[in-house]
C-alpha cells in the first residue's frame, strides 16, 4: 500500500517547467515588476512609492521561483530568501525615513523634497 | 515544441492596449476614464494570455493542467491588485490592495510546488511588512485635503507624468516578454542537482527511506490506516520542498545567511537611530498649495515617541 501510493501522486509533485509554462509565469512576473515601476514613477506619495518597489520585489521573486522549479532545484527559492531579508530591512528604514521626512514638512509629498539643498 | 510567439506583433499590441488602459486609469484631473481603462486593461491581458496560449503543450507541460489553470486565477488576481496598488487614491486602500498582491503571489507560488516560500511571504510581507505600513500610515496621516478633512491630497489625485511613465514601463514590458519568450527557446540545462535519493542517503541518515517508513507503518499500526490518506500516500524517497531549501540554504549558503543577519543587525540599529533623532520642525508652507492649519509647531513633533 505505501508502495503504490507515491506512483500515483508523483505527477503533481514533481515540478519541471517546460519552457512555454517558464515564460507564463515569466510574464506575469514582468507585469508585476513594470506595474510597480509606473506606480514608482507617477505616485506623488513616499508611502505608496515604497509600497510599489515591494510590489517589484514581488516581481521578482516571482520570476525567481519559476527559474527554480524550471531548473529543478531549489537554488532560485534560497535566493528569495535573501530577497525577503533584504526587502524586510530596507521597510523598516525607509517607513523610518518616511516619519522623519513627515514632521519635516507635515506633508507626504515627494515634491515638498524636490530641492534638496535644505 | 513550439515555444517562440508566431505572432510577435500582437503581443506588442496587447501592451500597448494595457498601456492605454492604464493611462486612462491613473488619477488625474482630466482624461481620467476608469471604466474605459479598466476595459482596456482586461482585455489586453486576454489578448496576450490568448496569444501565449499557442506556445502551450499540454502533453508536455511540467505541471498538472490542472495546477495550470490556478496560474491564470492567481496571476489575474495579481495583476488586477497590482494595477489598483498603484491607482487607489488613499494610501490605506492600496495597502490593501498590496495584500491581494502578495496572496495571490503566494498562490503562483504553490502553483510551483514552492510551500515554504509561500508561507514565509504570507507570514512575512502580509503579516509584518503590511502591518508596518500600516502604522505608518496611521503615524503619518495628514490633514486630509484643503477645505474637508476627508478628502483626499492633492498629490495622490495627481499622477506625475502618467503619460511618460506608462510609456516607458509598458516598454520595459514589452522587451521583457519578448526576451522570456525568445529565450526560453533553448534546451532546458536541466539542472545537475543530485536525485533526492542520493542527498538523503549522504547526508540525512535519520531520514533515509527505510527510516521514515518504519515510522510511517508504525504510525499506521498506531492508528487506523483507512482514516488517514495523508500517512499513507507520503513519500518516503522524496524530500519536502521545506527540507529542500534549508538543506540549500545552510550547505550552499552560510556566508550569505551570516550576511543577512548583519545586514538585520544594521536596519536594527539605524531604525533606532532614525527613531531617535529629534527632528527639528520647519514651519514653511507646503508647497503643493494646500494650507495647512498654522500652529503645527507644537512639541509634540518633536522624537519620535
Amino acid at each position: 500500500m505505501i508502495d503504490a501510493a507515491p506512483t500515483s501522486l508523483a505527477p503533481l509533485l514533481a515540478v519541471s517547467l517546460s519552457d512555454a509554462a517558464l515564460g507564463h509565469f515569466q510574464a506575469t512576473a514582468a507585469v508585476l515588476f513594470c506595474l510597480g515601476l509606473v506606480g514608482f514613477v507617477t505616485r506623488r506619495n513616499l508611502i505608496v512609492m515604497f509600497l510599489c518597489t515591494e510590489m517589484m520585489f514581488q516581481g521578482v521573486a516571482i520570476s525567481l521561483i519559476a527559474f527554480s522549479a524550471y531548473h529543478g532545484n531549489v537554488t532560485g527559492q534560497t535566493f528569495v530568501i535573501f530577497v525577503l531579508t533584504i526587502a524586510a530591512a530596507e521597510a523598516a528604514l525607509a517607513l523610518g525615513l518616511v516619519v522623519m521626512l513627515f514632521r519635516r514638512r507635515r506633508t507626504l509629498d515627494a515634491e515638498a523634497w524636490a530641492q534638496l539643498h535644505d | 515544441m513550439q515555444t517562440t510567439l508566431t505572432n510577435p506583433l500582437a503581443i506588442y499590441l496587447a501592451v500597448l492596449a494595457g498601456a492605454f488602459g492604464l493611462w486612462c486609469l491613473m488619477p488625474k484631473p482630466r482624461h481620467h476614464r476608469p471604466l474605459l481603462g479598466g476595459l482596456f486593461a482586461a482585455g489586453a491581458l486576454g489578448i496576450a494570455w490568448l496569444v501565449m496560449y499557442e506556445t502551450l503543450d499540454f502533453a508536455d507541460l511540467g505541471l498538472s493542467v490542472t495546477a495550470f489553470v490556478y496560474y491564470y486565477v492567481f496571476s489575474a488576481i495579481a495583476i488586477g491588485s497590482a494595477i489598483m496598488v498603484i491607482i487607489a487614491t488613499k494610501p490605506v486602500h492600496s495597502a490593501l490592495w498590496f495584500v491581494m498582491v502578495v496572496l495571490a503571489s503566494a498562490g503562483l507560488f504553490l502553483v510551483l510546488s514552492a510551500e515554504f516560500m509561500a508561507f514565509a511571504m504570507v507570514i512575512i510581507y502580509a503579516g509584518a511588512i503590511l502591518v508596518t505600513y500600516m502604522f505608518v500610515i496611521m503615524l503619518a496621516a495628514s490633514a486630509g485635503g484643503p477645505n474637508d478633512p476627508g478628502e483626499d491630497e492633492v498629490f495622490d489625485v495627481q499622477a506625475r507624468e502618467p503619460g511618460a511613465a506608462v510609456f516607458a514601463g509598458l516598454l520595459m514590458l514589452a522587451v521583457l516578454l519578448t526576451l522570456s519568450f525568445d529565450a526560453s527557446n533553448r534546451p532546458n540545462p536541466l539542472a545537475a542537482s543530485p536525485p533526492d535519493r542520493e542527498v538523503i542517503a549522504e547526508i540525512l541518515p535519520n531520514r533515509t527511506a527505510d527510516v521514515v517508513r518504519g515510522r510511517i507503518e508504525a504510525e499506521i499500526a498506531r492508528l487506523d490506516p483507512t482514516a488517514s490518506p495523508v500517512i499513507a500516500q507520503a513519500d518516503p524517497d522524496r524530500l519536502s520542498n521545506v527540507e529542500k531549501v534549508g538543506l540549500d540554504l545552510f550547505q550552499s549558503h552560510p556566508l550569505g545567511i551570516e550576511l543577512a543577519g548583519i545586514v538585520l543587525l544594521v536596519a536594527l540599529i539605524g531604525a533606532v537611530v532614525i527613531a531617535k533623532t529629534r527632528v527639528e520642525d520647519h514651519p514653511e508652507p507646503r508647497p503643493s498649495g494646500a494650507a495647512h492649519p498654522a500652529g503645527h509647531d507644537a512639541p509634540e513633533t518633536q522624537g519620535l515617541s
